[in-house]
């Protein structure tokens, strides 16, 4: 239920940028969720929908990526997908890792006129 | 026409977070963000903790609780300061309403802030309260697939505490599974096996825990 405040969390901010860009038209909202973020992206778009109801987005196409989630190896350097929750490099077998992508709550951009 | 934007939603609770965290640190206190499903156990958790190092320790504990403050009135016996902050029916904390509950407390005169966040394993592991740290807390009667289902909080918590080993000769959990998906999502995670009510395993989470708080002075 997270999206609820994620989603007006990003209708803030869609509405702030378009107002500082005079826009009078919002036409799509592209995002990118991380996998591991666990997000719905049917919820999410429930969600935002409500949120910008009778604003200049209210007829905004969602466009939501998800990306998988991502790691690099400390030791070796290597970059790999996390398959099956397996967090361990599959080069060196090290469990020290720091991710690339994965977490993202991002938007990208607006469209709009 | 497109407005690039490439920035992180939570942006604002994210920067209230920071300032929360630096002040924190300022202060010496150190906090620890529960992290649960409903009745797994939190606030059995809190209650031992704070019989066991109330003594020791300067405690504060807050407790979000969607609409009551029952879990508060459970612990006032203690005699440290509590704050309920309501989300009236919000899944989670956020770092907004954990800077404005700080001031209702003497941060020079505290060492430990327990943070109960509303039971959950999804929500909250998305919003930082600008804590210390994240602590995991799952049960045995949820069965042995929670750090599969939710490897998020397993990849984010600083530990891991098994509640309610009592009740194992009742359910199929399956020990070996549990900490085998725990392992593969975070491989050095301390997992401490416990029975809140019981007594089992807890004398390791308060030395834990100790040390913790002790290293943050
Ligand atoms: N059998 C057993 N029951 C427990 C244990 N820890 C907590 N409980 C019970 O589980 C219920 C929910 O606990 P509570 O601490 O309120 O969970 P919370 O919702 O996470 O704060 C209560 O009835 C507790 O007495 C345990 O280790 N073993
Ligand atoms: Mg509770
Ligand atoms: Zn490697």
């Amino acid at each position: 239920m997270h999206e609820i405040k994620i989603a007006e969390d990003l209708s803030a901010i869609v509405l702030e940028t378009a107002k500082r860009e005079s826009l009078s038209k919002v036409t799509r909202v592209n995002i990118i969720f991380g996998q591991l973020v666990q997000i719905v992206p049917e919820i999410f778009e429930y969600a935002f929908r409500e949120t910008v109801r009778d604003t200049i987005a209210n007829d905004a196409d969602v466009f939501i990526e998800i990306v998988p989630v991502k790691m690099k190896c400390i030791k070796c350097g290597n970059d790999f997908l996390v398959k099956e929750n397996r967090f361990k490099c599959n080069v060196c077998f090290s469990t020290d890792l720091d991710i690339i992508s994965g977490k993202e709550l991002f938007i990208k951009s607006i469209e709009g006129e | 026409m497109e407005i690039k934007i490439m920035k992180n939603i939570l942006d604002r609770n994210q920067n209230k977070a920071d300032e929360v965290r630096k002040l924190l640190e300022l202060k010496k206190v150190l906090m620890v963000n529960v992290i649960s499903s409903p009745g797994a156990g939190k606030t059995t958790l809190l209650e031992r903790t704070c019989e066991e190092l109330g003594e020791k320790f300067r405690l504060g504990i807050v407790e979000g609780d969607i609409t009551t403050d029952r879990d508060a009135q459970r612990l006032k016996k203690y005699n440290i300061p509590i704050v309920v902050i309501n989300t009236e029916g919000g899944c989670h904390l956020d770092s907004h309403s954990i800077s404005k509950v700080l001031g209702y407390f003497d941060l020079d005169k505290l060492d430990v802030l327990f943070v109960e966040n509303v039971g959950n394993l999804i929500c909250p592991s998305q919003f930082d309260l600008g804590e210390t740290f994240k602590l995991a807390l799952v049960s045995t009667t949820e069965g042995d697939d929670k750090p599969d289902k939710y490897p998020m909080l397993f990849r984010e918590a600083k530990a891991v505490l098994l509640n309610k080993i009592d009740l194992v000769p009742y359910t199929n959990f399956n020990y070996n599974n549990f900490r085998s998906d725990l392992k593969k999502i975070n491989a050095n995670i301390p997992l401490f096996e416990v029975s809140c009510t019981r007594g089992d395993g807890l004398k390791e989470w308060f030395d834990w825990i100790t040390e913790k708080i002790n290293n943050f002075q």
